[in-house]
């Protein structure tokens, strides 16, 4: 079975009184080591889609098998699991706790998943910026660090807990072409590690940074040709 | 989430709001200071009464009447008038004989005396009504100087109240009124002029606590002399003379019979037995349980007060635990994403509202021990200025404190449970997104 299986997956929101699909019979299967890029415009339902691969969000139908969760019908404390220690998310927005410095945000899923002492936290978050680059700014609040810094903290964050996946939704999203492409060349090196990525973009050249593309439009997936 | 990092999230959370946090540990510091203090007032009235009434032995007191149905106070200073049994030697005998009576004394009141004399210094009496009683340890008071009238202090020696030593000019320097011989007078008006007496020699032996109007305290043998009056006068046409004598002892008898009973738990077998002799029968303790029982009640509403001091708190932790899941709202979100589960959200929020109500109750029991010191320091003097030997009365008893800080950490943790439910039931995705 392949690393990410997504079979018939359905997804409908109800947006003032409009019924409006967001996943419409999406199947998809990723392999372990994958780099694949789901790409499409805006309100297509790929952001609809990370969410339901990364078990913050749930299919009124379908199934959704990653690394042998059944994400699908999974509850609350075994989605939350999955998502604490199985794999990482990169938002656009970074989503960094503005109140913490680099290193405890960093820290926050080992803190939340009860991982750990005080001690082994603090190396493992130190490990993780230096995988990044960022060993030296670990006490910096995310107000002290730039676009491309933060969301190389951000991408620390999700690999504190050596996650088997990473899901990037338009991780270059809020930064300029030199960042988003520092930032690009960090998942890319993640993925050569071994890391499976996920990412979703509506930018080309990230796109075409993938192995595989896959793009969206109104809730149908669809394999872009000569990607495979 | 383990529980030290739930308390330590929940504390940082609590330090970026510094002052709304302060504001809401206020509320409740406000609540805590007031149930505790109310709560320690009556408490600790309410042993100083158990106390006081344990070194008097009064809650072991058992007063016998001759008149029936008289509560405990009223057989205190009933007078008899000839309309009940008549209280004499021979009832304090067939009272004695009562099981699990460890002794008794007859007891009366004298009404004869106007004034005390010491030196230069004439004071009236305020109340020339004083008790008298054999001195065989039934009776007891709490001593600011000297000793209990007892079988060496010769019959003429006698105990002062406070009141009168604070009159007499002895106020804080009570012990040097002790062994002081003093001057009793008569009172004018108690019978013809022809049978006034000598004023009667006196030594005081002793200073009680009590205001002047209490007066003395004497040997009883002393005050069935006190009580009899003698003279002669004309009885016949031709000049006859006869002596005529009048006592109040003689004719109604003594007040009461006062008994000391061997414990507690023997007060309704002896107010039983004693009642079937026909008397009327009255305990010292129901007196201290009817003053306990006002001090509960008042404790009650007073503490009650307080409560709802507390509750208008506990609204305000509902407020501001609202208040933070809004604006931590895209921080939930996050939490959520990186593998918080509802539980632990709502965790987070409640700790974080027991941790405000538990440092309101912290630094409100605080205070609650200062406010104490302080009322102590005031009343300490005020006691001092009466003679009276006890200090610091209020006392906040420790599982009091306790409970206040336990009280208020479970009413900010039920105050948070509400905004808590509200974090954890966020949908991560729309909390992610708020801006």
């Amino acid at each position: 079975m392949a690393f990410v299986q997504c079979s018939g997956l359905q997804k409908t929101y109800n947006v003032g009184g409009e019924e409006v699909k967001a996943l419409d019979n999406v199947s998809l299967s990723v392999e372990k080591g994958d780099f694949i890029a789901i790409c499409g415009p805006s309100g297509s339902g790929k952001s609809t889609l990370a969410n339901v691969i990364g078990g913050l969000d749930q299919p009124d139908a379908g199934s959704v098998m990653v690394d042998g969760v059944d994400l699908a019908t999974a509850k609350d404390k075994q989605l939350s699991e999955y998502r604490n220690s199985h794999i990482g998310f990169v938002f656009q927005s970074f989503n960094l706790q503005a109140h913490e410095s680099a290193l405890e945000n960093v820290i926050s899923p080992l803190v939340i998943g009860g991982v750990g002492n005080k001690k082994e936290r603090r190396e493992r978050g130190q490990k993780a910026l230096e995988r990044v680059g960022l060993g030296d700014r670990a006490k910096h609040k995310p107000t002290q660090l730039s676009g491309g810094q933060r969301q190389r903290v951000a991408i620390a964050r999700a690999l504190v807990n050596d996650p088997q996946l990473i899901i990037a939704d338009e991780p270059t999203g809020n930064l300029d072409s030199n960042r988003g492409a520092d930032v690009m060349n960090e998942l890319e090196r993640l993925n050569k590690e071994g890391i499976t990525l996920i990412i979703i973009t509506h930018d080309q050249s990230v796109a075409n940074r993938a192995k595989r593309v896959l793009e969206i439009k109104d809730g149908r997936i669809s394999e872009r040709a000569g990607t495979r | 989430m383990k529980l030290t990092d739930q308390f330590r999230t929940g504390w940082r959370n609590l330090s970026r709001q510094k002052l709304r946090t302060s504001l809401t540990i206020f509320a409740i510091v406000i609540g805590a200071v007031s149930v505790t203090v109310m709560l320690s007032l009556v408490t600790s009235a309410k042993s100083f009464l158990v106390t006081s009434a344990e070194k008097t032995g009064m809650d072991k007191r058992v007063i016998v009447t001759g008149n029936t149905g008289l509560d405990y106070r009223e057989s205190t200073w009933n007078w008899p008038d000839g309309s009940g049994k008549k209280i004499d030697e021979a009832a304090l005998e067939a009272v004695s004989k009562v099981g699990n009576v460890k002794s008794a004394t007859l007891y009366t009141q004298v009404n004869n005396m106007s004034a005390i004399v010491l030196g230069g210094t004439e004071l009236p009496f305020k109340n020339m009504y004083f008790e008298a009683y054999t001195p065989n340890g039934t009776i007891k008071h709490i001593m600011v100087a000297g000793e209990e009238l007892s079988e060496k202090t010769n019959g003429s020696g006698i105990l002062v109240t406070s009141g009168i030593a604070k009159d007499l000019g002895f106020k804080g320097n009570e012990a040097a009124l002790v062994g002081k011989k003093v001057t009793l007078k008569y009172r004018k008006d108690m019978g013809p002029p022809e049978a006034a007496k000598p004023d009667e020699a006196a030594t005081i032996v002793g200073v009680v606590m009590g205001e002047n109007g209490e007066g003395l305290s004497v040997d009883l043998a002393w005050a069935v002399k006190m009580d009899r009056i003698e003279w002669t006068e004309n009885s016949g046409p031709n000049g006859q003379k006869s002596t005529r004598v009048e006592s109040q002892i003689q004719k109604n008898g003594y007040s009461s019979v006062w008994i000391d009973v061997t414990d507690k738990k023997s007060i309704d077998g002896v107010l039983n037995d004693v009642k079937s002799l026909g008397y009327g029968a009255a305990a010292g303790k129901e007196e201290v349980d009817n003053q306990a029982k006002v001090f509960t009640i008042l404790g009650l509403v007073l503490g009650g007060i307080g409560g709802i001091a507390l509750l208008v708190a506990a609204i305000g932790v509902i407020n501001t635990m609202v208040m933070a899941t809004l604006e931590r709202t895209r921080e939930i979100g996050i939490m959520r994403a990186i593998g918080a589960t509802k539980k632990t959200v709502r965790r987070l929020f409640t700790v974080e509202a027991g941790v405000l109500g538990f440092l309101g109750g912290v630094v409100g029991v605080g205070l609650a021990f200062a406010a104490a010191f302080g009322g102590n320091q005031l009343i300490n003097k005020s006691l001092e200025e009466s003679g009276i030997a006890d200090r610091n009365l209020i006392s906040i008893a420790p599982h009091i404190a306790l409970a206040v800080i336990a009280i208020t950490t479970v009413i900010g943790m039920i105050a948070g449970r509400l905004p808590a439910r509200r974090a954890a039931n966020m949908d991560p995705v729309e909390a992610l997104r708020y801006e």
